[in-house]
């Protein structure tokens, strides 16, 4: 796997567009999914996995392959979400009790995008549930809790991602795993 | 041990940072403890419903809206890729550069010292004030007569082609070629002379 996409890597690094779809082909779904986790809804979610391929494409000339291009991808999403999140929503406290009207926000302003087929059927009770836990988390909490028990990485990888030690992460991990425990513990 | 020192090992545990013995440790204290082994239960059902919440795909036509974006090919890149796409012409066109290239040197890197090739060199006249040689009256050549950098005057027999390369070829009236008589001025006759050649030798059936 990492064969295949360090000759992906160069070839696109040449300016080969086929060799950049397959990278895209492979990646999208993950990146997507980093970015719905962590900004909570699907428009928004495409406009970040868009640019994030946009950046890779634009940088590849700055990219080193003795690193894994996973990593480098996974940092430039995890940047933009942090980045975007800034911009359009207030953070939440780890500590923050949700008020009641605040749930109903998040529900109604989910509801109101639109959604494809697929996702009504995905979305269920449980999922939006977890998004909710997942939406009060800190974005700094977040972002690794995603990418630990959703895109499935080791310590180490979200270490490289991030570029905190390692013992942070596990603290991060701590914290989050604490907070969507006091979340989700009442279902 | 205090069940709040037991919350951090069981973080440990789940890190999958524990050795046996305080696994052991951890599981004793839980036997015994409600309130740690209901943490414990709690933390692994939340981990549990975030990793449920993996199933859901980007939009068919991402990987073709996020092309459409890219900035336009370069030149350098179109032509490389095109290149790559056709091997057999970009041999065929590096084969036939290296040719010409070859040729043209050829051409270009001679000397001008009348230069002579046959097969019967001590029957042929060479004036050397004049840069001529001359296939003598009643003299018959085999093979063909190859002249540079000087003309050629036949008044015998010549069984083969006669070329005078930078040179001319004069027959006289006594005289009998029985290949072809060729005058090499220019550098497309070279090439096209050389091309021929090498035809020839591919194909020695052909006359």
């Amino acid at each position: 796997m990492d064969f295949v996409e360090k000759r992906l890597t160069q070839r696109a690094k040449r300016g080969d567009r086929e060799a950049f779809a397959e990278l895209i082909e492979i990646y999208k779904d993950k990146i997507f999914q980093l970015a719905y986790r962590m900004v909570g809804n699907r428009q928004d979610a495409e406009d970040i996995a868009q640019e994030t391929f946009l950046r890779v494409y634009a940088n590849l000339h700055s990219y080193d392959d003795s690193y894994k291009f996973s990593t480098w991808i996974y940092r430039i999403a995890t940047n933009l979400c942090i980045d975007r999140g800034r911009k359009k929503r207030p953070d939440f406290s780890l500590d923050e009790e949700t008020e009641p009207g605040q749930g109903m926000d998040w529900y109604s302003r989910l509801s109101s995008s639109e959604r494809t087929p697929e996702e009504k059927v995905v979305t269920q009770e449980l999922q939006e549930t977890v998004q909710d836990a997942l939406s009060h988390l800190q974005p700094k909490y977040r972002s690794i809790m995603i990418l630990r028990y959703i895109e499935d990485l080791s310590l180490q990888e979200i270490s490289d991602i991030v570029k905190l030690p390692i013992t942070t992460i596990k603290t991060r991990i701590h914290r989050g795993r604490e907070a969507l425990r006091s979340k989700l513990r009442l279902m | 041990m205090e069940c709040r020192d037991m919350i951090s090992l069981i973080h440990e545990y789940l890190d999958g940072d524990t050795d046996e013995l305080t696994n052991q440790h951890l599981q004793t204290h839980m036997k015994t403890c409600v309130s740690c082994r209901q943490h414990m239960h709690e933390l692994q059902r939340a981990i549990a419903f975030v990793q449920s919440a993996s199933h859901i795909h980007v939009s068919s036509d991402f990987t073709a809206r996020v092309l459409a974006q890219l900035p336009a090919p370069t030149k350098k890149n179109l032509f490389s890729s095109w290149l790559r796409n056709h091997p057999f012409l970009t041999a065929a066109a590096v084969f036939f550069f290296l040719m010409t290239g070859s040729l043209c040197a050829n051409w270009f890197d001679r000397d001008n010292i009348l230069q002579v090739s046959s097969s019967n060199m001590d029957k042929l006249k060479i004036d050397r004030e004049r840069n001529v040689v001359v296939v003598p009256a009643g003299i018959s050549i085999d093979g063909d007569l190859v002249v540079r950098n000087g003309n050629v005057e036949v008044q015998g027999e010549v069984h083969g082609n006669v070329v005078a390369i930078e040179g001319k070829v004069f027959v006289a009236s006594t005289a009998q070629v029985v290949g072809n008589t060729e005058s090499i001025e220019a550098i497309f006759d070279w090439i096209w002379y050389e091309v021929k050649n090498i035809g020839n030798d591919l194909l020695p059936a052909l006359p």
